[in-house]
């Protein structure tokens, strides 16, 4: 496994288990919560390399996180995603500070190459065998 | 087919068809005109120059009413031939004939071309006003004025030694008397029976045998009694009438006119055969007297029966606009709709995609963990089942389902669906107490749809109460009559409740508070409620759970007719 941490932030249980698996697959380690204060309360113990933020959660927003996140100048880096597609969401969420914007579903060579390039680092990650883009 | 079926063709019909099935409509109407005057003739009492009903003028003004003018000549050229068979008999002079063929016609012109005057659009016998025009002009107008020209005619002609004005009279009347039973007859039967018949539900047919059956005995009685005091208890020439309501009631403009058919044969066989309350004077007193008796008894029930085929016919336009207009705005939500419905399938969507390429990765390491994988393969089918049943019930959701509108009695149903959902009551230890109100007005909805509603807010409930305490767990059930008519179900609960605020954005597509919940249960409810023309709206009970109602209008006045 690779020296990150990845945390996620997804409101649905069978998204948040499948990101989970395949950020793990990948040699990610993972930490996974299910709502933005939940992952607010965690940054006391764990400082993750990167966040994968969904946008549309009950109560917490995916925004309101990210300027909760720049009110308690915590410098993460973000990556979008949402099932939720609007207007003028992306300018939004990059206006805010986000890395990247990615809408679901997510093919994980892109999401993986955000990651890297969020975190600084060339990718270096596992790859399949023969992947199908 | 008859000239009117020229008239319900489609633009598009080949012309040849065309041409062939009015031929055939011309050659029906010069058989029918003849067979008429024989008829006439039939009916015609000994030393009377003219008889008791005349159909052909009759016959002739409907197909006029039920045929474009431009092509009216042809009605009358098919007629002549017909008209010379008929009344080419020994005796009569050839001008006779051909003057009673013009004041044959003369009545029959007159009549429509003052009923398309008055009416723009082609007459129909299911518009009031459309009845109204055509009785005034064609059976009263039209016959009166002819007669005029009729017995000056046979007067100048010298044919006959009644007097010019009891000419007029006995004409007019036999004229009129066929006319409202003729035209009515012939017009509906060409407009309205080929529908009502692919439309009438066998009850119905049923129900129409044993009218006609009890009017044909009654009249048969009243129209054969030889006792001299039947003619005076005037009480008897009321026995028809509650079978001629019956008939004006529940079978419209096209059974009146059967039912006026039958009264008339009978009262003229009884008549003619010296029988019954009119057989007492002289030919002419009696004839005179049927005569009356018929146009007195067919005219206002033969309206009346137009006018509740009006009122039940603009019922079932105004039921069929509500239920377009709700489909309407279900599909109206669809714009609205499409972000939501893509973040209802791209979850899933999701959750397949990651945990395939996670399994693939799995695949290419050195140890594979199948417990995992098989995990994974689970997940996948839960995510893509999921992603089918949000398509699935969003169909449901637009899809214009007809409504078969049924009698229901609302208590049982409320007791019905309790039962149906006494397994999830019973296993969440729900109790239910209903506070039903007998009697309660009936209400017309489709059954099925109607349960589906119940059955989603009895469950509803049934889940905001899952994580109450034991013994606070009780859903009322109550039914009463609302409004003048009306039926009102409430469903209370002791579960969570919602803000006030929410009360409306509870019925959005989409929006659960239920974990795995589609969200998708009561905007259904609610749009099968707004097509049965009712409302179904939540209540917050602060702090005391929730209340939902439904509220469905009153069935109608006219809701004891058959649709």
């Amino acid at each position: 496994m690779l020296p990150f941490l990845i945390a996620v932030v997804e409101d649905e249980e069978p998204v948040r288990k499948a990101l989970s698996r395949l950020l793990r697959a990948a040699g990610l380690h993972t930490v996974t919560f299910e709502g933005g204060e939940a992952f607010l309360e965690s940054l006391a113990i764990t400082h993750p390399d990167c966040l994968i933020l969904d946008l549309h959660m009950p109560g917490m927003s995916g925004l309101e996180l990210m300027h909760e996140l720049k009110a308690r100048n915590i410098a993460i880096p973000v990556i979008m995603i949402t099932a939720h597609d609007e207007p003028f969401s992306r300018r939004r969420c990059l206006e805010v500070g986000a890395y990247s914007y990615m809408r679901k579903p997510l093919d994980e060579a892109a999401l993986l190459d955000a990651i890297a390039e969020a975190m600084g680092h060339r990718p270096a990650f596992k790859r399949q065998p023969a992947s199908a883009a | 087919m008859t000239p009117g079926g020229l008239l319900s063709l489609p633009a598009g019909l080949r012309l040849e068809r065309f041409r062939l099935s009015f031929a055939a409509g011309l050659v029906l109407l010069a058989v029918a005109y003849f067979l008429g005057a024989k008829l006439g003739f039939v009916l015609t009492p000994q030393r009377l120059p003219i008889s008791m009903l005349w159909p052909p003028n009759a016959l002739l003004l409907a197909a006029l009413l039920l045929t474009e003018p431009r092509r009216w000549w042809m009605l009358v050229a098919a007629v002549l031939p017909a008209h010379f068979a008929a009344e080419l008999h020994s005796g009569v002079p050839l001008a006779m004939v051909f003057g009673w063929f013009v004041s044959n016609c003369s009545e029959a012109l007159l009549g429509a071309v003052a009923i398309r005057l008055l009416r723009p659009r082609p007459p129909r016998f299911d518009s009031f006003a459309d009845a109204c025009v055509i009785l005034l002009c064609g059976a009263l107008f039209a016959p009166i004025l002819s007669s005029f020209l009729d017995a000056a005619l046979v007067k100048a002609i010298g044919w006959n030694d009644t007097t010019f004005w009891q000419l007029v009279r006995i004409r007019a009347t036999a004229n009129t008397l066929a006319a409202l039973i003729v035209v009515p007859l012939v017009m509906t039967l060409v407009q309205n029976a080929r529908e009502a018949l692919a439309t009438a539900p066998r009850r119905l047919l049923v129900e129409a045998a044993l009218l006609f059956a009890g009017l044909a005995t009654v009249a048969f009685i009243l129209f054969s009694n030889l006792e001299p005091d039947a003619r005076s208890s005037p009480a008897l020439f009321y026995a028809p009438l509650p079978f001629m309501l019956w008939a004006a009631a529940r079978l419209g403009p096209l059974g009146m006119s059967f039912a006026n058919l039958l009264l008339t044969a009978v009262a003229i066989w009884g008549a003619m055969n010296g029988l019954g309350p009119f057989a007492g004077g002289s030919p002419e007193d009696n004839a005179r007297a049927v005569q009356l008796f018929l146009i007195a008894a067919s005219v206002p029930l033969l309206l009346l029966a137009v006018l509740l085929e009006e009122r039940r016919r603009a019922e079932r336009d105004a039921r069929e606009q509500r239920q377009q207009l709700a489909h309407l705005a279900r599909v109206a939500t669809l714009g609205g709709l499409s972000g939501a419905l893509a973040h209802e399938l791209n979850q899933p969507l999701t959750a397949i995609l990651s945990n395939a390429q996670a399994a693939q990765y799995m695949l290419g390491s050195d140890t594979i963990d199948m417990r995992e994988l098989e995990e994974i393969l689970k997940d996948i089918v839960a995510a893509d089942r999921r992603a089918s049943e949000v398509i699935r019930r969003l169909r449901a959701l637009f899809m214009n389902e007809v409504i078969q509108a049924q009698d229901l009695d609302a208590n049982e149903l409320v007791r019905e669906v309790l039962g149906l959902a006494r397994g999830d009551l019973a296993a969440r230890d729900i109790e239910v107490v209903t506070n039903l109100m007998q009697p309660l007005p009936a209400m017309r909805a489709d059954r099925v749809q109607f349960q589906q509603v119940l059955l989603n807010l009895v469950l509803n409930a049934s889940e905001a109460m899952a994580a109450a305490p034991a013994g606070a767990r009780r859903l009322t059930v109550s039914t009463r009559a609302a409004g003048e008519g009306g039926v009102q179900i409430s469903f209370y609960d002791q579960g969570p409740g919602f803000k006030p605020n929410d009360a409306e954005r509870l019925f959005e597509p989409f929006y659960t508070t239920k974990p795995k919940g589609l969200g998708l249960g009561l905007p259904i409810s609610r749009s099968i409620i707004a097509a049965h023309g009712g409302k179904l709206w939540g209540e917050s009970r602060a702090g005391a759970g929730a209340a939902f109602h439904v509220l469905l209008p009153p069935s109608g006045p006219l809701a004891w007719l058959p649709h």
